[in-house]
């Protein structure tokens, strides 16, 4: 048996019989011996469930498939995040991954192959390359509104929330044929969140369009955006070119992240303005606010809520043995709401001046958009009120969600 | 005061430079530029660098009183 250095303080487990009964009154299931991402239950009860883990078990256990543990406390989390040579990305990211389907460059690899790719994407999403695109991200905000504003509503997510990441990033990012956004950008959803059977085919659409736009873009000569390098390739350690797959891999990867997570903490922070008006009004009457609001809805309202890795050997974790190959899911939605390092973290405070959360992963593997993904949110936020400062939710009508390792919002009617 | 960041546990979240950019500055990877040695805070900076400091998902930021 081989150990890694424990957190202090997060090991603590508080899993007694009556807590295991309590979770089965609650849950329908013990949630701390035989958790499942993709019950229903963990959709219904959301934060119940990831913060009865936070409080009670360092390690959780699920037997759904081949099986998986998780761990929800922040310590725990970081500690897995941060040591990739125990815990391996090589092997995916999800539970009982499908066949068949390539693994996602570099979220889907360790170094060495990792950080040449990521020295090269980085500077592309850094926090200064970001600004760049600002100003087309307003515009964008704005040219949506203009589309419905005179209605008095909308549906915020299919008109407003899963279109502008899209716009975003394929206009500033990919450079890719506006006429061809609308395609892509449904292709990309219906592929993360259509039941599983259903995804092989929108993934293969994906792969077919971005393959032939990635073959158009390697003919023609670099405009320096990010994917001229990824067309470019890296060379690898061996002193090889990274190959086309790799390379198609990396792109698809890029437009899957970039795509249909941010929606959610959009949606979810807007419907919650619509039903918190003098919060609504503090970032009416002090816009400075709104990125302390951003962190603050990207802490509750997690997008990503947890995302696996691989033990490369036998080694314990916080009192739990895992043998080689065992998968472990960094619950970053959980982690984002431990005690130990979030001051009242049930209360969601959009003037919290200490908002550390882990919404964008820990680690080398750390969200590559996060910078993008914050300028959106911010821009969305201060265009969005000034344009249309007073809204509420559409009376007669309830948000609903979508869990499993993202969690995603639909149908959010908003009336103004 | 002085803040030493870890090279090995930076990853570029960037909430530290967001925080205080007077203190922390970032490489064209958008990760910290100085790392592994100590960084002088002037004193109108200290709230800022700290706050930097406590909101690294990482942990990369240890503070070194004078």
């Amino acid at each position: 048996m081989t150990t890694t250095e424990r957190p202090t303080g997060a090991e603590e487990n508080l899993v007694t019989d009556e807590a295991v009964a309590e979770s089965i009154a609650k849950y329908g299931r013990d949630i701390y011996h035989d958790f499942d991402i993709n019950d229903p239950v963990f959709n219904e009860k959301f934060h119940d469930i990831i913060d009865d883990l936070v409080e009670k078990c360092p390690v959780a256990r699920s037997n759904a498939g081949s099986g998986y543990y998780v761990v929800a406390r922040q310590p725990i989390v970081r500690q897995v995040g941060q040591d990739w040579k125990t815990y391996s990305s090589a092997k995916g990211y999800q539970p009982d991954r499908p066949e068949g389907l390539p693994y996602l460059y570099p979220e889907e690899c360790d170094p060495p192959i990792h950080d040449a790719w990521r020295h090269a994407l980085n500077p592309f999403m850094s926090p200064q390359a970001v600004a760049g695109f600002e100003p087309v991200i307003r515009q964008d905000c704005n040219a949506l509104i203009d589309m419905f504003i005179d209605r008095g509503e909308c549906d915020f997510v299919t008109d407003f929330g899963a279109k502008l990441p899209g716009w975003a990033f394929f206009k500033n990012v990919m450079g890719v044929p506006i006429d061809d956004l609308d395609k892509l950008v449904e292709s990309v959803e219906r592929g993360t969140f259509e039941p599983p059977e259903e995804r092989p085919r929108y993934f293969a659409y994906i792969f077919e369009y971005l393959g032939n736009y990635l073959q158009d873009r390697m003919k023609q000569e670099s405009k320096g955006e990010m994917v001229d390098m990824i067309a470019a390739g890296v060379k690898y350690d061996d002193g090889e070119m990274a190959p086309f797959e790799d390379r198609l891999s990396v792109l698809v990867d890029m437009v899957f992240g970039g795509i249909a997570t941010t929606t959610y903490v959009m949606a979810d922070g807007m419907g919650y303005l619509a039903e918190h008006p003098e919060q609504r009004q503090r970032l009416i009457d002090h816009p400075e606010l709104i990125p302390r609001a951003v962190e603050e809805f990207a802490r509750v309202f997690p997008p990503v809520v947890a995302l696996g890795r691989s033990c490369t050997r036998d080694v314990e974790l916080a009192g739990t043995q895992l043998k080689q190959d065992d998968f472990v899911m960094l619950c970053y939605a959980a982690s984002s709401r431990d005690p130990r390092v979030v001051e009242d973290p049930t209360t969601i405070d959009i003037e919290r001046e200490t908002v550390l959360h882990s919404a964008f992963g820990v680690g080398p593997h750390r969200c590559i958009g996060s910078n993008l993904a914050r300028t959106e949110l911010r821009a969305v936020f201060e265009e969005w009120l000034k344009r249309i400062p007073k809204f509420s939710r559409k009376e007669g009508t309830e948000p609903i969600y979508e869990t499993g390792i993202l969690r995603t919002m639909k149908d959010l009617h908003l009336v103004w | 005061m002085k803040v030493i960041v870890d090279p090995e546990v930076c990853t570029g979240h960037g909430r530290c430079w967001t925080n205080a950019p007077d203190v922390y500055t970032l490489d064209s990877n958008g990760y910290n530029a100085v790392t592994g040695v100590p960084i002088d805070v002037a004193p109108d900076q200290e709230e800022a660098a700290r706050l930097g400091a406590r909101t690294c998902p990482e942990r990369a930021i240890t503070i070194v009183e004078d």
